[in-house]
């Protein structure tokens, strides 16, 4: 067919660019700090052994910083930035960007609350701030309480991330109910990665290292899921998931994601299985911790490239073009 | 005003006729900026962004500093050339009067010629110098050395001038490279060219409609191609004769996709058809026409298998749509065309077309053409002198004895460059890049060089315009009068051109500048009494209408002008030696042409080579328009289109660059190249009027490829004088 | 209240463009930004083609996901059936482009807002048409009420069989297409 426009938009033809590597760093970092407010939930909630006290502090400041970071980039997006006061003078129900914007407004304070209550006495006496000492004491008590409620809103916040997309209609690759829970699996395995890392004891690391199989296992066949519904949906859909499975150069990007995703979650799967199973001392050796650091970085490189991917791959999927 | 359900009720109602306001039911400026308030101005005008002259509307308000601004143009709901509607050009008359790229002052130039170094100068130092430069050319060659050439309004107010000063070496390229050729075929075969204003094709009420050189839609002729639009909503049948796909021929029933060159043996196969499966409208030709007989002997050896092998065209294709136009006849009507020099035998081949219509008994009839518009307007000169008689006669119809009182411009070159029969010295150049219209443009140029004194009324800074000794900026159609114009439609009626606002820069209008040059050669006599719209004034009241009425609403009709079909009492009236429809033409035999067309086959490519066609674009009007902000934004430039199995051939992809190269080594280039099935394989096609070569015009310098400059060659059709232009060949050249 | 609706027969659209720039002029529009497109798709094999004309813009749905995304209620849904963009209230997320199953939004660059067709809301209320309605060469465009039963659209629409683009995504347009292609008699 000869097609000629004339009248079209940069912004949508040939391809839609409207959202690129800020959104998807939002969306990864939000999942990410989802993910963590979760697993550094759990951590407290677990039954305690040898409690890694100190990982689990640091991790309770990490997430409103990631999510803070993640707003930031996506601030960056934002046309007219001084106008984003308008998402707090208006409520659609309808709209997950609105609830998006709401969500965060109350998962902020939350994040905050479970940081100070989760402050050691160590640290906690090296602040100088009285009243913020005060308002830690003050926590201290309602710490379980607050992290049972870190756990919800983590899991919600890491969801929220893949809901925007999803209810895009128009754009068949992000219209799919299994992309929040793809971002969902992806964000707390994220999550948990990032405990192996920053964890002190052997103990918390193997544990999150058993968790994060389970996630990955569950990221991996929530992923095939993802392609086997678009695969068996309308042509539209079926479509959008054509550039992950073209040999063409010009979606050679996407073809690449999947290869890193077939290779980073499987690889991480058999280096984490090995290091649960594996003997170890008492202290973890170098090679030991390497090992499970570069498992653990295998999973955060999945996660942001999922992000990027769907986000990319998303626009340029669309109903029916010119035909 | 309040928008209630009943204005609404009311403007549905008329949206469906084409009424554009919804609580007027005629246009007045008055009225309008009254009920509208503010600070809005409506002022009704006539179009210049083609030749078209439609009825616009410009909307003017006041910007922040209090200047007027023109801010919208619309089409006239009562102007018969606009019918309420403009077309992209006409919409887009705003960029050419906001272009920074205008010619803004008086210049005169101070390098060599074609460097573009130029001083700009006062009016008074660029007239003052034009007229010592003329007087000083006069004095040694006479006044005939003096001459001109013009496309467009301007043209007139220096004709004037020039008759004034006692010369006749006045040429326009309307004439030999555009429809001159078809004008003066249709007055030998019916006494009348085929339309002033428009062509008299009554489209909207055919039942057959011919295209044959006509692209209405990318040829966008306001108010023909509202009734094409009409007319294909009406379901007629369009055969669209075309060696491409046009946008008419994707409207089509029927898409013959002829071998360039061969049109006249369509066309005379056809009238065999029509005459041996009597077809015609016999009454019609008995009553109104001669040398039937003559045309049915002529005809015969036109077979439907002979013209199938010399126009590449199906056998059953052909007989089909000449037995659908004999079914509808007389609702038929074959489009007389417009630009019609291609191959140099051109005249024969409207004279084909004019005698199709005849046969089928077209003229005057329903769906076919109208008759002209019964309107009186009385002469009007404005107490002019008579013009001197030139001592020398003009030389701008050369040797063709039925070359047109517009002249042939590349006679007027010819003369330039050889001072044959006597040297012309001075050119004024109106309105036109001659260096894109003429063919050969290297003669152009040569005869530029050959000039004393070259003078350029333009309101952009064309290529040629950017070589001339003087420049006078005219100010656009929305800063000036222009006059009262008989519109010659369905009906006969008057419209205006009045300025919008005032003239920006330091331009003017071109009867002013026209007028002044009179003054200072000592031509009082012929410069405007007072002001042009005082002129105007006058010029209404020798024509019976109200100037305020005019001012007013933009266009009035004369009453009781029209009588578009004969009946009884409204007869035709041919204006031929005969009196009748010249089927055989004996003026045509007296000059030892063929009395009835005849068939000539004409020059193919050479392997390897494709004829170059060329024609519009919807969004441009020749080179004119490339440099509007509005229009460049939708096509800044051309491509060449190329079948798509020769681009497999030549190993081409679609918007690949590529270099043209002509039968004479002439290259241009880099173009892209449009891979398509829309053309046949044995010719090329570009949008005439790209690759400007001026570099003040920013925004079109240099973008896509100018077609004539590969138009070295041209064929003269030896009854009228026309370029036929199509008669050169192009190889692609990959680049590398 | 009216329900406006657009109805463009695509038989009659000859690709003059009067359209576009009309739009843009009337609209103001900035360069290389358009509120409405004329799509040309040609199909076949030479010398058997066949052209399918098509004028877009935004199809003011009935159902319009721009106005679902929008989390400030900059895009809104008015009575009239239009669906205008309040440009104060625009962060400019461009949910709202991306939600467009059409393609007919763009970001105004000077501001930051969303933007696209309105139906000339400013015409609308001083009782005259869009722009590239009143102005369309081939009459391809038409405009009207369509709730009221003696108007141009319904009528048409009455008459005629129509299609709407992408009607799977289900969004409810307003904007109707008839003759896909010219009759051919």
């Amino acid at each position: 067919m000869e097609l000629n426009i004339v009248g079209a938009n940069a912004i949508t033809y040939p391809a839609m660019h409207v959202w690129d590597w800020r959104v998807a760093i939002y969306l990864f970092l939000g999942g990410l700090s989802g993910g963590l407010m979760t697993m550094s939930a759990i951590n407290y909630l677990r039954p305690k052994k040898n409690f890694d006290s100190s990982c689990s502090w640091q991790i309770t400041l990490l997430a409103p910083i990631l999510l803070s970071i993640g707003l930031f980039f996506l601030n960056l997006d934002l046309e007219r930035k001084l106008n984003a006061f308008w998402f707090y003078l208006a409520f659609k129900p309808v709209s997950p960007m609105s609830w998006g914007a709401w969500i965060v407004l109350f998962i902020y304070p939350l994040m905050i609350l479970y940081a100070l209550a989760a402050l050691p006495k160590e640290v906690k006496a090296g602040i100088k701030n009285r009243s913020l000492r005060n308002a830690s004491d003050a926590m201290q008590p309602h710490l379980l309480k607050l992290a049972k409620a870190n756990v919800i809103a983590g899991i919600l916040l890491a969801i929220y991330t893949g809901i925007l997309l999803s209810t895009l209609v128009a754009r068949p690759l992000w219209n799919s109910a299994i992309l929040p829970v793809l971002f969902l699996t992806s964000g707390m395995s994220a999550g948990a990665a990032v405990m192996i890392i920053v964890a002190k004891t052997k103990e918390t690391k193997l544990f999150f290292t058993k968790v994060d199989i389970w996630l990955i296992v569950a990221e991996l066949i929530v992923l095939l899921l993802f392609f086997y519904g678009h695969y068996v949906g309308d042509a539209a859909h079926r479509q959008a998931i054509m550039p992950f499975f073209s040999s063409s150069h010009e979606f050679f990007p996407y073809f690449l994601s999947i290869v890193v995703l077939g290779v980073c979650l499987p690889l991480a799967i058999v280096l984490k299985f090995l290091e649960v199973t594996g003997e170890h001392t008492e202290e973890l050796t170098t090679s030991g911790l390497l090992l499970m650091n570069a498992s653990a970085v295998l999973v955060l490189i999945g996660g942001a490239v999922i992000r990027f991917a769907v986000v990319y791959a998303g626009q340029l999927s669309g109903y029916g073009g010119y035909m | 005003m309040a928008f209630s359900r009943r204005n609404f009720l009311k403007y549905a109602a008329m949206s469906a006729g084409g009424t554009l306001i919804a609580d007027a039911p005629f246009f007045s400026a008055r009225a309008r900026a009254e009920a509208e308030g503010g600070n809005v101005r409506y002022v009704p005008t006539s179009c210049e962004m083609c030749f078209w002259k439609c009825g616009a509307i410009a909307k003017v308000e006041k910007d922040k500093d209090g200047k007027d601004v023109v801010v919208k143009l619309e089409g006239n709901p009562l102007h018969p050339q606009s019918m309420g509607r403009l077309c992209a050009r006409g919409q887009a008359g705003i960029g050419q009067l906001y272009d920074p790229d205008r010619l803004k002052r008086p210049m005169i130039r101070t390098g060599k010629r074609g460097d573009g170094k130029y001083k700009e100068v006062s009016w008074d130092e660029a007239l003052t110098y034009t007229a010592d430069k003329l007087k000083e050319i006069i004095a040694k060659n006479g006044p005939e050395s003096v001459s001109m050439m013009s496309h467009g309004s301007p043209g007139d107010y220096f004709t004037n001038l020039v008759k004034a000063l006692g010369s006749g070496n006045i040429a326009f390229a309307s004439f030999a490279q555009c429809k001159g050729i078809r004008d003066a075929a249709w007055e030998l075969t019916f006494g009348h060219k085929p339309g002033s204003s428009c062509e008299r094709v009554d489209l909207k009420n055919s039942r057959v409609i011919v295209l044959l050189g006509t692209h209405l839609g990318e040829n966008m002729h306001n108010s023909q191609t509202q009734e094409f639009a009409e007319a294909v909503g009406n379901g007629a049948k369009i055969i669209c004769v075309d060696p491409r796909y046009s946008t008419a021929a994707s409207k089509a029933s029927l898409w013959l996709p002829i071998k360039p060159g061969t049109d006249t043996a369509l066309l005379l196969t056809w009238i065999n058809i029509i005459i041996s499966e009597e077809l015609h409208d016999k009454a019609y030709v008995e009553q109104y026409t001669i040398g039937f007989e003559q045309l049915k002997e002529a005809v015969k050896q036109y077979t439907p298998e002979w013209c199938a092998k010399e126009t590449d065209l199906p056998e059953a294709d052909i007989v089909e749509a000449a037995r659908d136009l004999g079914r509808y006849a007389p609702h038929v009507v074959i489009h007389p065309g417009r630009h019609a020099a291609w191959y140099g035998n051109d005249a024969q081949r409207s004279r084909a077309m004019a005698i199709l219509n005849a046969i089928l008994g077209a003229w005057g009839r329903e769906g076919g053409m109208w008759l002209p518009a019964n309107g009186k307007f009385a002469s009007f000169n404005d107490g002019y002198p008579k013009y001197p008689d030139p001592a020398k006669p003009p030389v701008i119809k050369g040797d063709y004895p039925f070359a047109g009182g517009e002249g042939l411009t590349q006679v007027l070159r010819d003369t330039i460059i050889t001072g044959k029969p006597y040297p012309i010295k001075a050119l004024f150049v109106c309105g036109t890049d001659m260096l894109k219209a003429l063919p050969a443009p290297d003669l152009t140029r040569k005869a530029i060089d050959n000039l004393d004194l070259m003078i350029a009324v333009d309101i952009m800074p064309s290529e040629t315009a950017m070589m001339a000794d003087v420049i006078l900026p005219e100010c656009t159609y929305l800063e000036r009068h222009d006059g009262l114009f008989k519109v010659e439609a369905r009906q006969a009626g008057v419209g205006i051109r009045q300025p919008a606002i005032e003239p920006l820069h330091e331009t003017k209008p071109a009867w002013w500048i026209a007028s002044e040059l009179c003054k200072k050669m000592g031509l009082t006599e012929y410069a405007v009494k007072d002001s042009w719209e005082a002129r105007m004034k006058r010029q209404a009241a020798a024509w019976g209408v109200k100037y305020e009425d005019v001012a007013d609403k933009g266009y009035v009709t004369i009453p009781g002008s029209e009588k578009p079909y004969i009946t009884a009492d409204n007869q035709p009236e041919f204006k031929t030696t005969s009196g009748k429809i010249e089927l055989f033409s004996a003026d045509l035999e007296k000059h030892s042409f063929d009395p009835v067309p005849k068939y000539e086959p004409t020059e193919g490519p050479e392997q390897g080579m494709y004829r170059l066609l060329y024609g519009r674009s919807p969004v441009h009007t020749f080179s004119r328009t490339i440099n509007d902000q509005w229009l460049w934004e939708i096509q800044p430039e051309n491509e060449v289109w190329l079948n798509k199995k020769e681009a497999e051939a030549l190993g081409l992809k679609d918007r690949q660059l590529v270099k043209l190269e002509n039968q004479d080594k002439v290259t241009v280039g880099p173009v892209r190249v449009k891979v398509t099935e829309r053309i046949r394989r044995d010719c090329v096609y570009m949008v005439h009027g790209f690759g400007h070569n001026s570099p003040r015009l920013k925004r079109a310098h240099q973008r896509g490829v100018d077609d004539q400059q590969l138009i070295t060659r041209y064929k003269v059709d030896p009854i009228t004088g026309g370029t036929g232009m199509r008669v050169n060949f192009v190889k692609i050249i990959k680049e590398a | 209240m009216p329900r406006y609706v657009m109805v463009i027969d695509q038989s009659r659209c000859v690709g003059c463009m009067a359209c576009v720039v009309a739009c843009k002029r009337e609209n103001d529009i900035a360069l290389d930004h358009y509120r409405t497109r004329v799509v040309e798709m040609v199909k076949g094999e030479f010398p058997r083609l066949r052209t399918e004309m098509r004028s877009e813009l935004c199809n003011h749905c009935a159902s319009p996901p721009c106005v679902n995304i929008c989390p400030t209620g900059a895009s809104h849904k008015e009575e009239d059936g239009t669906v205008q963009i309040n440009r104060h209230k625009c962060v400019g997320c461009k949910a709202c482009i991306t939600a467009c199953p059409y393609d007919v939004r763009y970001i105004n660059e000077e501001h930051g807002y969303a933007d696209k067709c309105s139906f000339c809301q400013h015409r609308l209320k001083e009782g005259k048409e869009p722009a590239c309605v009143a102005t369309c060469i081939g009459r391809s465009r038409m405009f009207g009420d369509f709730d009221d039963p003696n108007s141009l659209v319904s009528k048409v629409l009455r008459e005629n069989s129509w299609r709407v683009l992408k009607p799977e995504v289900g969004t409810k347009p307003n904007v109707y297409y008839i003759n896909q292609f010219p009759r051919k008699s």
